[in-house]
């Protein structure tokens, strides 16, 4: 087979969300089978199987990592299928072709795409089954189609009511429908209306299996002793004291890492800190995140960068110019279950059981890193505590599976916090020099230049090696990785493509080569982005002397989706007349195709910024879970308050400074403010919600910081002086 | 090695362990009682919570050597029968608390020690209580609620009439 040179460009379309680059290979091979193919089943599609007992199975194509696809996907399902979504079984789908991502064209979960992808193609699969079981009971009681109907996985007829199974035989002899007709949305039973979450009860008895809690017979427990500065590698090691120690089988070098293998978790990890390596000092070494931003300051004043948008004539930018510059650090995704994997090489075979985003990526990288083909490897997904972008690297895997190899035993690899902490693909830091004109009061031009390096450009670096096929010679893998970087859509998304309206705008990116580990980190670029754009707006409201939210609406198109959310949440919120003693502050950002509005209330003592109330508005189309909804937009500004109050990673010598919870350290019951969600009405198809309620927060509580105190905090975390 | 031997859950155990192994690695490892999560190994955020003698502890932090001849309860511990919920457990249902669920085991630990010390807690009860315990999917505001839920639950529940009240519905 070969893949054309045309072909092989189009499935690396880079994407608007910034999230990934795909590389769809799976053109020379005939498709696998379905997940559980069985002879007694119904099963025209990947999604979804019924039993010859009549269970209905869903493939879980998406992970659950606390943003609700478990009960999304299932009501979606449910829906066609005229069940409580209750009644149907949810499984952790295996890589199926099927289930590769029309937009990034890997199996993956993230860019808060899940529900936004699936509404049309899992009602599709449902309506599919749900018509096929009613075809095949018109059939076995000689009745017309259009009096049976579907109930709680029952099939109901005039004198009474099948059971699935009893038509399972019939059914299959069917063909699949070419076309199937989707419930109306006013006929919705569950969308929009179910409010459970279907992983909650397990999760509250301590019975939901996480990666961590996978057993496997006779698997040993591994923890790596990594170099301290990034792509250090082990040169020697002694281990004569740690083989001594109880428990503890084996110590190796593992690609660098030394692999310390006992009974236990707790011996493993005793006998760890007895081994002496001595490291050879990576690539990183000598590297500091102080000098990074000096450099990022320096690039901004000498370089023009690459042009990502211009909109209007230069000529318009008349009057008075004024800037300012932001800043914001590395952050830690820190998910609360730390990064961990179990790996079972046999000689043809590898298992691996965990928590992934990205089992598309992780089969390539294990099949890379071990000469394995994908093929002989299986993924067991599992819960994932806390994924956020992290999850999304198969680093981990690999790593479980390459001591599983080389040691010979089956290896459950689980981090410490410590490793966590140090071993992850950090939020970039960035820094962005906002500009603009004024003439007689009016703002002629609003300009953004970025430095930041590009989560892309590693991205690319890191997989592209594991998803081209062998042939493509490594050179070009670099040079993709460098086409890619240089216009990452991540460094500026949020900047562009906004619909406000200033004579002149104009964004411009300067790439910072640096190779400190950086990835998608929850909202992106949007992360930074809406903090450096929002707060300016506000600045050029002070500037001008209108109020944030006229000036916002001044400067918006009438048909503008930012003017309702702001318009709703200035309303909820009393914008204006803050509670005594409290000062308000207002943001709104557009991720995802979701449009969230926040009004920040805080006051200030002792320099100590408190948050008392946040009220958020969300216009994320159709809610299919409206609860879950509001559980992200709540989730995401206690995410995003951590990165706007505390969250700092800092680099010296090419190693990380903080380890754990004391000194990165999280947002906690007591420091949480009053939250109030409000969902938009809409009758669009639905867009995602793990994300979009991050954004706003930093810039929201800046202004409202600024209102109260004066001061214009312009790096994150906020700090006043 | 130590010789160990304690009640968990009201079941008595006896086993060897390592000297000074954490009870956490005792209970995920020894025991497979997986629903006590580890999340920092330091004491700091709270997600190895269980009672012992009805006390919330660190497991992480905590030898077990030091639990010889103490009851130990954890999460799988506090549901009266498997189909009934304590009323914690309950009122976390229904204010549907759970995002990835990780930290719920610990947070779920520490509440029921919290009402069972004091069965009305007020907003800064529920602070102090509370706050050693992190959830980074942020379900702090759902956790707070669920804790007043569960207090107006709890009334009813240590009424015998109406132990069915933890049942899923
Ligand atoms: S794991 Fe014990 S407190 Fe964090
Ligand atoms: S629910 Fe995910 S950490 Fe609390």
């Amino acid at each position: 087979m070969s893949l054309s040179r045309r072909n092989f460009i189009k499935s690396t379309a880079l994407l608007g969300g910034g999230l990934a680059i795909g590389f769809n290979l799976s053109g020379c091979s005939k498709a696998p089978p379905y997940p559980n193919m069985n002879a007694t089943a119904l099963q025209p599609n990947a999604y979804l199987q019924v039993t010859a007992s009549g269970e209905v199975i869903l493939q879980l194509h998406k992970v659950e990592m606390g943003q609700g696809v478990f009960t999304g996907l299932t009501t979606l399902a449910a829906e066609e299928l005229k069940m409580d979504p209750a009644l149907i079984t949810v499984q952790h789908a295996e890589f199926h072709p099927d289930f590769r991502d029309p937009e990034f064209y890997v199996m993956i979960t993230g860019g808060s795409s899940s529900l936004r992808l699936s509404y049309q193609t899992l009602r599709e699969a449902a309506a599919t089954v749900a018509a096929m079981l009613i075809a095949a009971a018109a059939q076995q009681l000689n009745v017309a189609e259009s009096s049976l109907n579907l109930h709680d996985g029952k099939i109901i007829h005039a004198q009474g009511e099948l059971g699935f199974a009893d038509v399972i035989v019939r059914a299959r002899g069917m063909s699949a429908p070419s076309v199937v007709t989707l419930t109306s949305p006013q006929d919705f039973q569950y969308i929009g209306k179910y409010d459970q979450r279907l992983d909650a009860r397990a999760k509250v008895t301590g019975s939901s299996q996480f990666g961590l809690d996978v057993q496997y017979p006779n698997a040993l427990s591994a923890v790596l002793l990594r170099s301290p500065d990034f792509g250090g590698k082990a040169k020697s090691f002694d281990a004569i004291a740690a083989l001594a120690k109880s428990g503890v089988r084996s110590v190796i070098n593992v690609d660098g890492a030394i692999a310390v293998i006992a009974d236990t978790y707790w011996q493993a990890r005793q006998a760890a800190s007895a081994v002496k390596v001595e490291w050879e000092k990576g690539p990183l070494a000598g590297v500091n995140s102080d000098a990074l931003r000096a450099e990022r300051h320096s690039l901004l004043a000498t370089e023009s960068g690459k042009n990502v948008e211009e909109i209007g004539d230069p000529s318009a930018a008349s009057g008075v110019l004024f800037d300012a510059l932001y800043d914001v650090p590395y952050l830690a995704h820190a998910t609360m279950e730390p990064m961990n994997a179990l790996a079972v090489v046999k000689s043809d075979s590898i298992e691996v059981w965990t928590g992934n985003q990205a089992p598309d990526i992780a089969l390539s990288a294990i099949a890379d890193a071990t000469g394995f083909s994908r093929e002989q490897i299986r993924i067991h997904n599992q819960m994932l505590g806390g994924g956020f972008g992290r999850r999304i690297l198969p680093d981990y895997l690999v790593e479980a599976a390459r001591v599983a190899q080389l040691s010979g035993y089956p290896i459950k690899l689980v981090w410490s916090r410590e490793d966590d902490m140090r071993g992850d693909f950090y939020r970039p830091n960035s820094s962005v020099k906002m500009s603009a004109t004024v003439e007689a009061n009016v703002v002629t031009s609003l300009q953004a230049k970025v430095a930041a390096p590009s989560i892309m450009g590693q991205f690319v670096g890191e997989v592209s090696n594991t998803l081209l096929p062998q042939w493509i010679p490594d050179g070009l893998h670099g040079k993709l990785a460098g086409l890619a970087a240089s216009s990452d859509p991540a460094a500026t998304e949020g900047l562009i493509e906004t619909d406000y309206q200033f004579p002149y705008m104009r964004t411009d990116y300067i790439m910072q080569e640096t190779s400190i580990p950086i990835g998608y980190w929850r909202s992106v670029g949007h992360s930074q982005n809406a903090f450096f754009m929002e707060s300016f707006i506000d600045e050029l409201a002070v500037k001008t002397g209108q109020d944030a939210l006229q000036f916002r609406l001044n400067h918006l198109p009438v048909d503008s989706r930012r003017r309702k959310v702001l318009k709703e949440v200035a309303d909820k919120a009393g914008w204006g007349s803050p509670a005594a003693g409290q000062f308000q502050g207002l943001a709104v950002h557009e991720s995802f195709h979701t449009m969230v509005a926040q009004i920040v209330s805080v006051s200030i003592e002792d320099k100590k910024i408190k948050v008392h109330k946040v009220v958020c508005v969300v216009d994320c189309g159709v809610a299919v879970n409206p609860d879950i909804v509001r559980g992200q937009m709540e989730g995401g500004i206690v995410f995003a308050l951590t990165a706007a109050l505390k969250g700092n990673i800092s680099v010296v010598d090419g190693a990380v400074q903080q380890s754990n919870f004391h000194n990165y350290e999280l947002l906690r019951m007591n420091e949480t403010p009053e939250i109030e969600v409000h969902i938009l009405e809409s009758a669009e198809a639905p867009t995602g919600v793990g994300e979009p309620g991050v954004p706003p927060l930093a810039p929201a509580l800046a202004n409202a910081v600024y209102a109260a105190s004066g001061q214009r905090l312009r790096q994150l975390p906020l700090k006043l002086v | 090695m130590a010789e160990l031997s304690f009640t968990l859950n009201g079941q008595t155990q006896a086993l060897t362990i390592d000297s000074g192994t954490p009870l956490l690695w005792v209970l995920r490892e020894q025991l497979a009682m997986t629903g006590t999560k580890f999340g920092c190994g330091m004491g700091l955020c709270g997600a190895c919570t269980v009672h012992l003698d009805g006390q919330p502890i660190r497991s992480c932090s905590y030898p077990a050597e030091f639990v010889n001849g103490k009851n130990i309860t954890t999460i799988e511990g506090l549901a009266p029968t498997e189909d009934t919920l304590h009323p914690v457990q309950q009122a976390w249902l229904e204010m549907s608390v759970p995002q990835c669920g990780y930290c719920q085991s610990g947070q779920i630990m520490s509440a029921v020690a919290l009402l069972k010390a004091n069965s009305s807690p007020s907003d800064d009860d529920i602070d102090k209580a509370m706050s050693g315990n992190i959830c980074r999917c942020g379900t702090y505001p759902r956790i707070r609620k669920a804790i007043h839920r569960a207090a107006e639950l709890s009334v009813q529940y240590y009424q015998p009439a109406t132990t069915e009240v933890g049942a899923e519905s």
